[in-house]
């Protein structure tokens, strides 16, 4: 039986080094070798920035609000412990010589004005957490009544919902996303590879219902992405299709350039 | 759905420069790093914690219902979390990684120890049914537009890079980051030599790496 090479063995450990699902006693053997080998650990911060990205990966899901009221609440009364630390006690050294009846007294004054001290403490902690349980309870209500009104307004909201832009043969590479509520009057729309125009020229957004209207300028950064809010007053669901050409720097009162991007929203 | 079509083809009254993302572009400008909330968090600021919340809570419950399987078990794993941040930020040294990293790192650890605590069966984390998950869920309603945008981003472009790895190889990334699976564990319940688990797990690494790259992937 041959022993392994220590570097392949490394080797072979690093990936799951990097996505951290190694033994105590593997993740040892690996940090051992790190420390001495540069390349290595070269290695391993190209796999690491691989392994970071994945929880991005996973659809995010929105947290109940009541998550964050728990959190804040216990974070709130522990920066409050901490900004007020119970007092300690510490008995004043005596220079009066030993005897047991002198310790007796001083240890039975000191054991009472402990136990009063303690008492004041105690009796403090409970009326701080009276009140923070009554300014909680008056939390849970209010909670209690925006759940109810959110429950109410349930029935007619609408998911939030993404339809995919694709580029025209003019610019095929011209992709994008828009994020909407079809109920809404707003929406965001994400972009990503169109070309920075010339001076003079501008991307212009439109919605199209019978007729196309104007829903914004829109500028690409130098790697042809960009992020617009557009707004209207109907709503973003009424609307057929969604188109992005090419214009004067003003932006034109209907298309009169290339279209660069032309998409169906029938998915709204 | 009955759709409300724009019958009458009166433009509407647009301001096309109040269109542009201003504020949520000054958010970014003005917001503090991780990095800087962080140490805000490690002197006891609750804001700043709350900020930080903010801004991953959606994605920390996201992986952490992946891993369980179970709602109100990745609820707690989401709080869990932000508590262990609030209790350790001193702790987090910014010279060693991202505070991001350190964040996923925690909600991973938590959430594996309580799936292993309650067997209940977890989530695939891409699987060919997934039409999109950005119209499954969205994240937290208190994160600016730039945040959420972002975040879709980001999804889509790790998503992207995932769907492009053979199977093999991601599903041996999922045994390892979101179920917390030794090389062991995964080749002998995938049935492959140990030495074929090692490739899979190097490629596909390699692979997303060089994808999330090509994407710049920040």
């Amino acid at each position: 039986m041959t022993t392994m090479d220590p570097r392949q063995q490394v080797e072979e450990l690093l990936p799951f080094y990097a996505l951290d699902a190694l033994c105590d006693e593997e993740r040892k053997l690996v940090e051992e070798y790190l420390a001495d080998h540069p390349e290595a650990r070269q290695q391993l911060e190209s796999m690491g920035r691989a392994a970071s990205a994945l929880p991005y990966g996973v659809a995010p899901v929105e947290p109940p609000r009541g998550v964050k009221e728990a959190l804040m609440a216990r974070v709130t009364l522990d920066a409050e412990a901490q900004a007020h630390p119970s007092r300690e006690i510490s008995p004043q050294p005596s220079r009066r010589a030993f005897s047991f009846e002198s310790f007796f007294r001083a240890f039975s004054l000191a054991t009472a004005a402990i136990a009063i001290i303690w008492v004041l403490i105690l009796n403090r902690q409970v009326s701080h957490l009276r009140s923070e349980i009554t300014t909680l309870n008056g939390r849970l209500v209010e909670q209690s009544e925006s759940l109810e009104q959110i429950l109410q307004n349930l029935p007619q909201t609408n998911p939030i919902i993404s339809v995919s832009l694709k580029g025209t043969d003019v610019q095929p590479q011209a992709q994008g996303q828009l994020i909407a509520n079809p109920n809404d009057q707003s929406a965001v729309l994400v972009i990503s590879g169109l070309p920075p125009l010339e001076p003079g020229r501008t991307y212009q957004v439109w919605l199209i219902g019978d007729a196309p209207v104007s829903a914004g300028l829109l500028t690409v950064d130098e790697n042809g992405r960009s992020v617009l809010i557009i707004t209207s007053e109907e709503a973003i669901g009424s609307f057929n299709s969604l188109g992005i050409s090419i214009e004067p720097q003003a932006g034109s009162e209907q298309p009169t350039g290339e279209i660069v991007i032309l998409s169906d929203l029938s998915e709204l | 759905m009955a759709k409300n079509k724009n019958a009458t083809g009166v433009p509407m009254r647009i301001n096309k420069e109040s269109n542009r993302l201003r504020v949520p572009e000054q958010d970014i400008s003005q917001r503090l790093s991780d990095e800087a909330l962080a140490a805000q968090v490690a002197q006891g600021q609750p804001v700043a914690l709350e900020a930080l919340y903010d801004r991953y809570a959606a994605t920390v419950l996201g992986v952490s219902l992946k891993v369980t399987g179970d709602q109100a078990l990745a609820e707690d794993v989401l709080q869990e979390t932000f508590w262990r941040v609030w209790k350790s930020a001193s702790g987090y040294q910014s010279d060693r990684g991202t505070f991001t990293s350190w964040l996923f790192r925690i909600a991973r650890n938590l959430a594996i120890d309580a799936y292993r605590r309650r067997s209940v069966r977890p989530q695939a984390v891409y699987s060919a049914e997934d039409h999109d998950p950005i119209l499954e869920n969205m994240p937290d309603p208190d994160m600016n537009v730039a945040e959420q945008t972002q975040l879709v981003l980001k999804n889509r472009q790790v998503r992207t890079a995932l769907a492009s790895l053979p199977q093999a190889q991601r599903q041996v990334i999922e045994m390892a980051f979101f179920h917390g699976m030794t090389r062991q564990e995964i080749a002998e319940a995938t049935g492959e030599a140990l030495g074929t688990i090692h490739t899979r797990a190097r490629l596909a690494l390699q692979k997303l790496r060089d994808q999330l790259d090509g994407e710049e992937f920040e």
